[in-house]
């Protein structure tokens, strides 16, 4: 009797979990893991090239499975990392290691070659941004030499900039790799100090939007932390038309990105290769010109009150021999390297060659 | 389709049980072979027809040697069977060594593996030596003899499963609850094996590689890489040994808890048994075995040990990986076996040579190879460094359930229990547990986790 029941209860539970699968309706996107899912009108494409991604992405409960296989690794085995992340505290750290010596002597390589081709006899200045990783415990997780990479970066033709000791862990988000943007308020006085702008302190209203899942989030499969972004606006903002050369969103926040997959994107409207944000009433005759990644995204918005015109650049969307069909260059403009650790240490990205 | 995936679990697996159990006994063969050529063709369209001429072939070859018993007919169907293996396995190793030989730039073929035919060449040629030695009959029913090849729990990894221990189940087998139901703890054994260990490994043995090195560091690498392979290629033996059962065919054991062997004579009679066994019988033994003059049984050993590693690859590090085990076996055969009391010392010889033959294994680059050897033995290194009492730290549980796992522990204590008075609690907790394996293992599975079988590529 023992062995029928097993027999039987063992073909109920996979057929039964297939047949759940295959009648559920399908989903589109996974909020948890910031992607989109394999539907069924792939398999209309390749059946049997889609077949096991489509009913591993539809299957039943999968959420549950995935917290589950978390809590395997973590709880269970004990890992300190699951899918390259640290949890500690409720903070999710993006695992960064080894230091990729040959990637930082690229990225130096790459920067001087924009500066010798666009700014030859400009003065330029870079800045490295620490991911949350710097912030841990050396003897007890594996961090990258954040001394050896900022010494490296020395070979930059430029100024550097110290933003390293602006910052702690708290100014980032506890489920996102990318700073708060009210912490970027911290560092402005000292960008204006080194770069030369005319800092002024402004107001801002604060504008929550809870709860937020970062990016981390999704490689953590930890539901427990709740998470918040804030966006700051002003009435200054209203006179600021932004161009994207790939779209057409003309506005500094896009608040229907929100709850999408990444609310990241609320900034700027998320990754784009050039933009131009214009100061409509300004007339400081003060352009900044800023090549970076994405932390720069929520920065650019507090900076537009001290500039008339701020172009972003992000050198992995866009080859840098292009940009003379898109720059306007006068030998004035301010010009920031703008790049945070995980960037540098993974630079085959960037598109200069 | 492997066995440790979503489809196969959770659609290919009931679909063939539910019609399996529903059709009536006489066709069931049929439905276990039109399952397993959909189950070779989901992974591997374009051979599916060289599978069906390896079938057809050795099924007249094994006829005509039925027939008139001629030695001729034996010798062309090892030559053809030897002669795919060659052409589709080791066509490219032997162009790249005529050109580095003879300083020639002859272009290499582009030729994919086809998926399982180490393992269905060697079943087709036990079957033909078999017949030729009159310990079995030919299978007259083409249908009948497909449906041994092409069987899908072992057609692509093992293991080597010979006609002559199924050829009876084949015909006339006694399917039975309990048999399914062993089969299925047998499974998900396997299958939590090689999900929730080897693939976690193999998450360790990456890490591994990609920091600074120490001494610690490679041995703890070797050590990983160990248990990963047992428990990827044990766990395959499982789940296929288990799928048996659930059909009613009961395959040979093809690992017996190696990792505990206490010579390397007894870890060869614990490790991959059905392709030892195969070496054994249709080589070693052909040539004479040790009845034999001293020089030729050595010669017997060495080409014994040669096509061994020869066999896991087109690669000299496999070839180098089977004459290291060769040397082993030997000086154990002259002398050493005979001095290997302690039981405690013997393991730990066995292990450590078993950990670095891995190594070798593991490492087709051979100057890479040599740098890793010296590098654990302390040459250039340090002993120690923060980064691998990290990966210590960080791996420990698993390091620690993997030697528990080595061992025959758990299963002796689990079967002393089922013997006391609280054998209905044991055998509840049992079912649970296996529940539990199941559950974790489709966690696993959905999180995407690595999941390739390392036999796969032979």
């Amino acid at each position: 009797m023992r062995d029928k029941i097993i027999s039987f209860g063992f073909v109920v539970f996979i057929s039964g979990f297939s047949l759940l699968g295959l009648f559920s309706k399908d989903q589109d996107i996974s909020f948890l893991e910031r992607r989109k899912l394999v539907t069924v009108d792939t398999l209309e494409e390749d059946f049997l090239n889609n077949f096991d991604d489509y009913v591993v992405d539809q299957f039943y409960n999968r959420n549950s499975f995935l917290k589950l296989n978390s809590f395997y690794e973590r709880n269970i085995l004990k890992n300190k990392e699951y899918n390259n992340v640290y949890l500690i505290d409720n903070i999710i750290y993006e695992k960064e290691y080894p230091l990729n010596i040959k990637s930082v002597n690229s990225f130096i390589k790459k920067m001087n070659t924009v500066k010798d081709k666009y700014f030859p006899n400009q003065n330029v200045y870079y800045s490295i941004i620490p991911s949350k990783s710097y912030y841990l415990d050396s003897k007890k997780y594996l961090t990258i030499d954040y001394q050896t990479l900022e010494k490296m970066c020395q070979n930059i033709n430029g100024n550097y900039i110290d933003l390293m000791n602006n910052f702690n862990i708290s100014d980032y988000y506890q489920t996102d790799i990318h700073l708060k943007q009210e912490s970027w308020l911290k560092a402005i006085p000292t960008l204006a100090k080194k770069i030369g702008f005319n800092y002024y302190p402004i107001t801002y209203q604060k504008n929550v939007y809870y709860p937020f899942y970062g990016a981390s989030y999704s490689k953590a499969m930890e539901v427990n932390i709740l998470d918040e972004l804030v966006y700051l606006t002003n009435e200054l903002q209203e006179d600021v038309i932004v161009k994207h050369l790939e779209n057409s969103h003309n506005k500094l926040y896009n608040i229907l990105k929100l709850g999408g997959i990444d609310s990241y994107d609320v900034f700027l409207n998320g990754a784009s290769s050039f933009i131009e944000i214009t100061n409509k009433n300004s007339n400081m005759n003060r352009e900044l010109i800023i090549f970076r990644d994405s932390f720069a995204s929520s920065l650019a918005p507090l900076l537009i009150p001290y500039y008339d015109k701020i172009t972003l650049i992000d050198l992995r969307y866009i080859n840098f021999q292009v940009l003379e069909n898109y720059l306007n260059l006068n030998n004035q403009q301010d010009v920031l390297f703008l790049y945070s650790s995980m960037v540098i240490n993974n630079s085959s990205t960037i598109k200069v060659n | 389709m492997v066995f440790s995936s979503i489809t196969f679990i959770y659609y290919f697996l009931p679909i063939v049980i539910i019609s399996y159990f529903l059709t009536p006994k006489k066709y069931r063969n049929y439905i276990l072979l039109i399952f397993s050529l959909f189950f070779y063709t989901y992974g591997e369209k374009y051979y599916l027809i060289l599978l069906f001429f390896s079938c057809f072939f050795n099924y007249i070859i094994g006829l005509l040697i039925s027939n008139n018993q001629k030695k001729s007919w034996l010798i062309l169907g090892i030559i053809i069977n030897l002669g795919l293996l060659a052409y589709f396995k080791y066509v490219n190793f032997f162009i790249d060594n005529f050109n580095n030989l003879f300083n020639l730039n002859i272009n290499t073929l582009n030729i994919v593996l086809p998926l399982g035919i180490s393992f269905f060449t060697f079943q087709n040629i036990s079957y033909l030596v078999d017949v030729y030695r009159k310990e079995i009959s030919c299978q007259k029913n083409v249908f009948l003899y497909l449906t041994y090849i092409t069987f899908f729990p072992q057609l692509i990894a093992g293991p080597i499963v010979r006609y002559k221990d199924i050829n009876k189940e084949l015909v006339n087998r006694q399917e039975s609850y309990s048999l399914f139901r062993e089969g299925v703890n047998r499974f998900l054994i396997g299958l939590g094996k090689k999900v929730l260990l080897a693939n976690v490994l193999y998450e360790m043995c990456s890490s591994l590689q990609m920091v600074s090195s120490s001494v610690i560091l490679y041995w703890l690498l070797a050590l990983a890489y160990t248990f990963q392979i047992y428990f990827d290629f044990s766990g395959y033996s499982d789940m296929a040994i288990g799928l048996g059962k659930m059909f009613g065919f009961n395959f040979l054991e093809n690992f017996n808890y190696p990792l505990i062997a206490t010579s390397v004579t007894d870890f060869w009679r614990r490790w991959h048994i059905s392709l030892s066994s195969f070496f054994r019988d249709y080589v070693y033994i052909t040539l004479g075995g040790n009845r034999v003059t001293f020089l030729k049984m050595l010669r017997n050993i060495l080409i014994v040990w040669f096509l061994t590693g020869f066999w896991h690859g087109a690669s000299w590090n496999f070839i180098l990986w089977g004459l290291y085990f060769f040397f082993f076996l030997l000086i154990e055969k002259l002398f050493l076996l005979k001095h290997l009391k302690n039981k405690f010392f013997s393991w730990l010889y066995t292990f450590v040579v078993v950990m670095v033959g891995f190594i070798i294994f593991n490492t087709t680059n051979l100057n890479e190879l040599w740098l890793i050897l010296r590098k654990m033995f302390g040459y250039q290194t340090v002993f120690i460094n923060m980064e691998t009492i990290y990966y210590l730290k960080n791996y420990l549980i698993i390091l620690i359930i993997s030697l528990l796992g080595m061992t025959s522990l758990l299963k002796k204590i689990m079967l002393n229990l089922k013997k006391g008075k609280y054998k209905m609690i044991v055998s509840s907790l049992e079912i649970i547990s296996y529940l539990i394996i199941l559950v974790f293992v489709t966690a696993s599975l959905i999180s995407n986790s690595f999941n390739p079988f390392i036999y796969f590529r032979f």
